[in-house]
């Protein structure tokens, strides 16, 4: 079976974490879960590479957890934006936005004669 | 009350354990696999296909394990320091509010570190450098000194006889030497210079275990009378008067002789004083008088033999020798002691004592210290309680102490290392020279000593009173308030050390006392001579170019006439020696028409001293009867002498010496003649300025042509400043003879100089009285008033019932005084005790001098009633009802 899926580009998965988180705290399996579902499994991400980006995140302070239950009793480790988080969630979503804007203002163009 | 002081990070214990990085880690990876597992069941995998699809969707776990832990365990790293600095810094920040809102408190505390850290660490580097420190030699502690011991309770060196008896017969020593120095006339170099030359005998270089820099110490052969004429040079003059020729051939200097130089000895040996110079002793015939104690005597112990034992053997070795040459001996035993100890011994007592009394200060700035700190303590116990109660951890709260205090005890560090340095740098200035403290620096260990005592003291009191406080006594602490801690038991404690500071300041206090009224008399002690506007100019007459009587006497007639044409110059003379110049060449006379002494027919003993020019006119010496030497040149018509006021008075008391004949012995070996005494001049100290008035008679150089006074201090009175007159000297002794260097001086300061040894330990103790009186006050006015703060509410009841402001007052005095007038009374008792120390540092008063007790006592007795009569005014301005409900 062929992998089909597309390869993230490197730096956009931390974005698809903090988007993900800006709706609420959540778990690692919680997230990895809504990415997987809302890109409707289309994107090639390891599982696994979700948790040192998280940890990465904390790190720099844009995250921060605590342990809590889940709703099934479960021990699990939740993550939430921290204001800093939010605000730099937000400056790299709109420099995505720009940059798939300008990519896609690129691909959709036509040129009345010669370019050159 | 203080305000709440405490951080944010104080409320709140953490809600849940911070898991170990490893379990966190794994923990979360396993949640996520369990999850993703149960999923992938619910789709219908069986349980082992559905974990083992989960774990393949997940990658590798184990990298990803590894990864995780080393970003959680830098990121907790982080977080950690991150807290702890910033911790530290609120913590310095509350600290210094807290410490600014006690001015007293802060400046008492650091002012008593920095007296405490100071004075010590300054005083016990100085103590370390001349007592503890042993000199600059190898086996410095078996060198010795050797003196014989006269039956007058004096001494004097030994003579050369007996040295060579001693020498042959001991057998306590590795090495014995005589050796003497002066200041010499050194010719041969560019120009000519001053330098001190030693004269040393066989084995004076053993004696320091030294080993020559360059080329050989002199050998046997060389210390023999007749021997060529061979010089050792110091490493300082070989290198910068001789320029550090790399061979010593043809390398010459002259003094007495023509000296080839044949070694260099190692950088830094200049035995005995600054010696540059050392040539052999026994190149010069050295006689066999027994009495003449011209040179002195050093050895080098053998291992194992105590000073005090071999001394015991030279006294029996002297014991059999006066069998022999008694009447012409006049040693009755021998005195050894360690070369450390005839340099500094003197300085000994002194110093031990203001050790003791730098060690006691230290530890009354600890006392008052601890006092404060626990004074301080007692009084937020309130808020402490209250911050507990508020859930402080007591970690914190402790933390919180430890950041007050260290603060405390670095700025006391620093302002006491200040200090030390400053008060080094004075009695550097004070200090006698033959201590030789120039190059004494604060001492690494023993600053390094004060500060820990200091910092284990302020921390250790800074943090009783938080300790105390557990937090199971929280709530009954915060019932009873600020009177919870606060006991008969505790106020009995700082009384007794209140009292032990009152004793020690007057214990110090009455000693300096003493020592500045000794120095006052030693100040005011009449010395016979005047050294106002007189300069002194020293010369030799290298014996090289002044061989006979007559070309020395031509010298000095010819000098003492340029000098006197010197604009400004009132009246020149000379003498072999000055006033105050330790010991004194002395010797036996017969005086005429007395019984003969037991021991022969010499029957006086005098200082001698050979005089030109207007000696007693440039010193201002009275002449009290008949006349002095004439000064026109020309010799006196019969030989005659000038006796002064001490020897007159020895010999006759009751009759005009005056026409009165003395006879010197050895003068003129075989050809001994009358001198008949032509005048009697004042007495002058001319030893010290403590020694009592000795028998001293003058010869005039003219007198006979036997006598060579190549070594000559010339004494010239002037108007004229030193700066304007001292090139004109050098130009009045230079127009005689351009090979004579001359050293120029103010007398005065010779003068000054000589009593330096008492005034340094008298600075020294009455710094130290000045800083106990105010570790007292200050130790009495903390006590008074924290006593005064406790019982805030018991003075507004008895205000309220009625009670005088006067009465009041005189309550808190009273109790004060229950701590001082003990403190007065056993310092009063010790002050005996340690005046008997003093003893031997006094001069002309009693060491139980009432005087200098009572200004002890006194002194103090005003400076406790005056520091406790603040805090008993404090007191009286309380407004009883809110006294009553201050707490």
């Amino acid at each position: 079976m062929t992998d089909t899926r597309l390869r993230l580009l490197k730096g956009t998965f931390d974005v698809l974490i903090l988007r993900t988180l800006s709706w609420g705290p959540a778990h690692g399996y919680a997230i990895s879960r809504w990415i997987a579902s809302t890109s409707q499994n289309d994107l090639k991400i390891e599982e696994g590479a979700l948790y040192p980006a998280l940890r990465r995140l904390e790190e720099r302070g844009w995250i921060e957890s605590d342990w809590q239950l889940t709703e099934t009793g479960r021990e699990a480790r939740f993550y939430k934006l921290t204001d800093t988080g939010r605000k730099g969630m937000q400056a790299e979503l709109a420099a995505w936005e720009r940059y798939v804007a300008a990519f896609a203002r690129v691909i959709a163009a036509r040129p009345e004669g010669s370019i050159a | 009350m203080t305000r709440k002081t405490h951080g944010p990070d104080d409320e709140g214990l953490p809600m849940s354990r911070v898991k170990p990085v490893a379990d966190d880690v794994r923990k979360e990876l396993e949640f996520h696999l369990h999850e993703r597992a149960r999923e992938l069941e619910a789709r219908g995998m069986s349980a082992e296909q559905a974990m083992a699809e989960a774990r393949a969707q997940f990658g590798d776990r184990r990298i990803v394990e590894q990864e995780c832990e080393t970003i959680e365990t830098r990121r907790r790293g982080t977080k950690r320091r991150a807290e702890r600095w910033s911790a530290l810094r609120q913590d310095i920040v509350v600290g210094l509010r807290v410490l600014r809102k006690s001015p007293g408190f802060t400046l008492s505390a650091v002012l008593m570190l920095a007296l405490g850290i100071g004075a010590n660490s300054a005083v016990f580097s100085i103590v370390n450098r001349v007592l503890l420190r042993p000199l600059p030699y190898e086996n410095a502690n078996r060198i010795v000194t050797v003196v014989e011991r006269h039956d007058n309770n004096g001494w004097g060196n030994l003579p050369w006889a007996n040295f060579v008896d001693i020498r042959a017969q001991s057998k306590s020593f590795d090495a014995l030497a005589s050796y003497s120095s002066g200041p010499a006339t050194v010719l041969g170099l560019s120009s000519p210079i001053r330098a001190n030359v030693g004269i040393v005998s066989a084995d004076f270089f053993k004696v320091f275990s030294v080993r020559p820099f360059k080329g050989r110490f002199m050998n046997s052969d060389e210390h023999k009378f007749g021997t060529p004429a061979v010089a050792v040079v110091s490493y300082s003059f070989w290198r910068d008067r001789l320029g550090a020729p790399s061979s010593l051939e043809n390398v010459r200097v002259r003094t007495d002789r023509d000296y080839q130089v044949i070694g260099v000895a190692p950088d830094g040996f200049t035995f005995p004083e600054s010696n540059h110079i050392w040539t052999a002793l026994e190149a010069v015939e050295r006689g066999t008088s027994r009495t003449s104690h011209n040179d002195e005597t050093i050895g080098l112990l053998r291992s194992g033999v105590e000073p005090l034992v071999a001394q015991r053997e030279v006294d029996g070795i002297l014991s059999g020798l006066s069998k022999i040459y008694l009447p012409d001996f006049d040693a009755v035993g021998a005195k050894i002691v360690t070369l450390q100890e005839t340099l500094n011994g003197s300085f000994r007592t002194p110093l031990y004592l203001v050790l003791g009394a730098s060690a006691l200060v230290l530890l009354a700035a600890c006392v008052n210290l601890a006092s404060a700190m626990l004074a301080r303590g007692t009084a937020r116990t309130a808020e402490f309680t209250v911050r507990f109660a508020l859930g402080a951890t007591r970690l914190r709260v402790i933390r919180q102490l430890v950041v007050e205090s260290g603060m405390l005890a670095f700025a006391g560090c620093a302002c006491g290392l200040l200090l030390a340095a400053g008060i080094l740098q004075v009695l550097r200035a004070l200090a006698p020279e033959e201590l030789h403290l120039e190059q004494v620096t604060l001492d690494g260990w023993v600053v390094g000593f004060a500060l820990v005592v200091a910092v284990i003291t302020t921390l250790l009191f800074g943090l009783l009173p938080a300790l105390r406080l557990s937090r199971a006594n929280v709530s009954l602490a915060l019932r009873d308030g600020s009177r919870g801690t606060s006991g008969v038991g505790r106020m009995r404690a700082w009384n007794l050390l209140v009292a032990t500071e009152v004793a020690l300041a007057v214990v110090l206090l009455s000693s300096s006392a003493l020592l500045v009224k000794s120095f006052n008399k030693v100040l005011q002690n009449n010395l016979g001579f005047s050294a106002d506007s007189v300069f002194a100019a020293r010369i030799e007459l290298p014996e090289i170019l002044y061989e006979d009587g007559a070309s020395i006497r031509t010298f000095h007639e010819r000098a003492l006439a340029n000098l006197r044409a010197l604009p400004g110059v009132s009246s020149v003379g000379f003498v072999n020696r000055v006033p105050l110049t330790g010991a004194n060449p002395s010797g036996a006379l017969m005086v005429e028409g007395k019984p003969e002494s037991p021991k022969g027919p010499f029957n006086a003993y005098s200082i001698y001293r050979v005089v030109g020019g207007e000696y007693f006119g440039a010193l201002q010496i009275p002449l009290l009867k008949g006349r002095v030497f004439r000064t026109d040149g020309l010799p006196e018509p019969t030989p005659s002498v000038v006796i002064d006021e001490a020897f007159a008075r020895e010999q006759w008391p009751n009759e005009d010496p005056i026409g009165k004949r003395v006879m010197v012995r050895g003068m003129d070996p075989g050809n001994e003649s009358w001198l008949t005494i032509i005048g009697v001049v004042g007495s002058v100290r001319n030893q010290s300025p403590t020694t009592p008035f000795a028998a001293t008679y003058y010869f005039d150089y003219h007198a006979r042509p036997a006598f060579r006074v190549r070594r000559a201090i010339y004494t010239i009175h002037t108007s004229a400043s030193e700066t304007a007159i001292a090139p004109l000297i050098r130009k009045a002794f230079a127009d005689v003879d351009n090979q004579v260097p001359v050293a120029i001086s103010d007398f005065s300061e010779t003068v000054t100089d000589s009593s330096a040894s008492r005034r340094f330990p008298m600075a020294l103790f009455t710094a130290f009285a000045a800083v106990a009186l105010v570790m007292a006050i200050v130790g009495i006015y903390a006590v008074v008033s924290y006593a005064v703060a406790q019982r805030t509410r018991e003075i507004g009841v008895r205000l309220a019932l009625g009670a005088t402001p006067l009465g009041v007052r005189t309550l808190v005095l009273t109790s004060a005084m229950q701590a001082v007038v003990p403190g007065l009374v056993v310092g009063a008792l010790l002050s005996f005790g340690s005046a008997s120390l003093l003893r031997n540092q006094l001069y002309g008063i009693s060491p139980f001098d009432p005087v200098a007790l009572v200004t002890g006592v006194a002194l103090l007795a005003v400076a406790a009633l005056v520091s406790s009569a603040l805090p008993a005014i404090r007191a009286t301005r309380v407004d009883p009802l809110l006294a009553m409900r201050a707490e």
